[in-house]
């Protein structure tokens, strides 16, 4: 990473490291997710008294992964399932989050008036980019990854006997590493490139989730077991997520109109 | 060391800027004057290399700007914009430091404390942007137009706003860079300033209207009014002063009188009248100021937005 993007990165953490409360709403929605399944999978049973094995519309859901962990018990294949669901949910939604970050991160600039100055200097459109893209995600994942900790310490310790160990796999760690930076970047390029052409924060926003839509589809297809990505599949998305990103910098650069942003936008 | 080649900038159908030549050589304070819409930001922001002319083109010894050479063109460039743009919550500091590493400046703590001292800021260093003054912003804005030592400046209205004792110290600095061969393009309201720290003015509205020497073009606009104060009673002479005036008056010991050319006549005139016996104790011209070009210039522009 070159020196300039280096320099606008740090001031993008020094402004939300003085201003926390921007953060707060990863933190609630990291803590949301981070809930759900322990309360789904081990709260409501022990309340209830039910067992998760035995519920056909849950063993239903789990499907396709159901006969792959055979030294599990029927509660621990269903609680296995939904931890790997929630993995990639826990680490995507906190990240549509930071979208509204990266919205503000180049409408933010304008609406200062401090994007005429930066673009005097000899930072290129590019270098400009990344460091507003990683500027929204760093900080999300900064929050995300004590939470993810947490999230499988949690799993160890309240989980069925083995589901930690099989959460263990090169599944999960294609999930953690790949796909969900993968679909942060995607979110977060796009977030920027629209923000790059729009006047406002909010429209920014709205459209740029409004993009992540058939996101959505994918997670609630792998949800209700429709889909079922394998290690493999997971990693090469990973990848290809990556790939994408490259190509939507590169489309962002392209569309970046610095004439446009300093005499259009009023 | 820089220059605007024919620059023209449209917006839609509107034209900005008209059909602008200008250079700035090293070491020469060039003040760009010219009322609120004139053109005068957008004139500056082309010569930047923020946005792209209409027609025409700005270069910098000779090399074109263009969105392929611009980031290292503009390493050159020091631009102070219209509005200072601090980062609020940042401080002073940590503004300037950043903007140093982003023109890849190689000891960016070294120079951002050397320009805090040198423009008084260094007790404000640990406050935040927010924190500061209107006159402060703009001082901090100069130092981070200034933190990379560039060769080439551009000011927009650097003492806009400012209370006497900043600006002062502002055109102080102007001076220094201009001295270490600095080609600075400042635009000002401030005729007085222009008159004081300009090499060369340039008038603009829309169009270039005049360049040259704040001198030269005071001796262009000088009135031609000129004084004789003789030793006695003027009136004596007043036949004289009329074969050149024929409205010339006569009060006490001096004439007055209006010349056609002033510079040319003088002397003719002040022959006659000690040819006459008259003792010729002082001569005077009356000098048109900066102010009487820029309102011969400058008419009222009904359309009068920022530009």
């Amino acid at each position: 990473m070159n020196q300039r993007i280096r320099a606008l990165l740090q001031k993008e953490l020094i402004e939300v490291a003085r201003h926390k409360s921007s953060l707060l709403p990863i933190v609630l929605v990291g803590v949301y997710c981070l809930l759900l399944p322990f309360v789904l999978t081990i709260v409501l049973p022990r309340v209830t008294g039910d067992r998760l094995g035995e519920d056909p519309d849950f063993v239903n859901v789990a499907g396709r992964s159901f006969g792959m962990y055979p030294h599990l018990s029927a509660d621990g294949r269903v609680q296995t399932f939904f931890f790997q669901q929630f993995l990639l949910v826990f680490l995507v939604v906190p990240v549509s989050v930071a979208m509204s970050a990266a919205a503000h991160a180049v409408v933010g600039e304008k609406e200062a008036r401090t994007m005429e100055p930066l673009l005097a200097t000899p930072l290129t459109t590019a270098e400009l980019l990344v460091a507003k893209v990683l500027g929204a995600l760093l900080p999300a994942v900064i929050v995300s990854a004590p939470g993810l900790l947490l999230y499988l310490a949690s799993i160890a310790v309240f989980a069925e006997p083995g589901v930690f160990q099989t959460m263990m796999t090169m599944r999960s760690a294609a999930t953690v590493v790949l796909l969900g930076p993968g679909l942060a970047l995607i979110a977060l390029q796009l977030t920027v490139l629209i923000a790059s052409r729009v006047q406002e924060e909010d429209t920014a926003r709205q459209l740029a989730i409004l993009s992540l839509l058939p996101l959505g589809g994918i997670i609630f297809a792998q949800f209700t077991g429709r889909v079922w990505l394998s290690a493999a599949a997971l990693a090469a998305a990973g990848v290809g997520l990556i790939g994408v990103w490259l190509l939507l910098l590169v489309l962002s650069v392209a569309v970046f109109d610095r004439d446009a942003v300093l005499t259009r936008w009023r | 060391m820089i220059a605007a080649s024919h620059l023209t900038r449209q917006f839609g159908t509107r034209v900005v800027v008209d059909d602008v030549s200008l250079t700035v050589g090293r070491g020469e304070l060039v003040a760009l004057l010219g009322p609120n819409g004139a053109g005068k930001t957008t004139t500056m922001r082309m010569l930047a290399g923020l946005i792209r002319p209409t027609r025409g083109a700005a270069a910098i010894d000779g090399v074109e700007l263009t969105e392929r050479n611009g980031s290292r063109l503009r390493r050159r460039i020091g631009f102070l914009t219209e509005a200072p743009g601090l980062w609020d919550r940042l401080t002073v500091r940590e503004n300037l430091e950043i903007y140093a590493r982003l023109y890849d400046v190689a000891r960016p703590s070294a120079a951002v404390d050397a320009l805090l001292s040198q423009l008084g800021l260094s007790e404000h260093a640990s406050m935040r942007s927010a924190e500061l003054s209107k006159g402060m912003k703009q001082k901090v804005a100069l130092a981070r137009a200034l933190v990379h030592d560039p060769d080439i400046v551009l000011l927009d209205e650097p003492t806009a706003g400012l209370d006497p004792e900043i600006a002062k110290h502002v055109r102080d600095l102007l001076e220094e860079r201009r001295a270490a061969g600095c080609a600075l393009l400042v635009s000002t309201h401030n005729l007085d300033e222009a008159e004081r720290i300009a090499d060369r003015v340039a008038v603009i509205q829309h169009r270039l209207l005049a360049f040259d020497h704040p001198d030269a073009l005071r001796r262009r606009f000088a009135r031609g009014r000129v004084r004789v104060r003789v030793a006695g009673e003027a009136s004596r002479f007043l036949a004289i002063a009329r074969s050149f005036d024929r409205e010339a008056s006569a009060h006490g010991a001096a004439l007055t009188l209006q010349l056609a050319d002033a510079e040319a006549q003088t002397s003719g005139l002040v022959r006659q009248l000690v040819s006459a016996g008259a003792d010729v104790v002082e001569v005077s011209h009356e000098r048109a100021g900066l102010e009487d070009v820029y309102l011969h210039f400058v008419k009222p522009d009904p359309e009068g937005v920022s530009a």
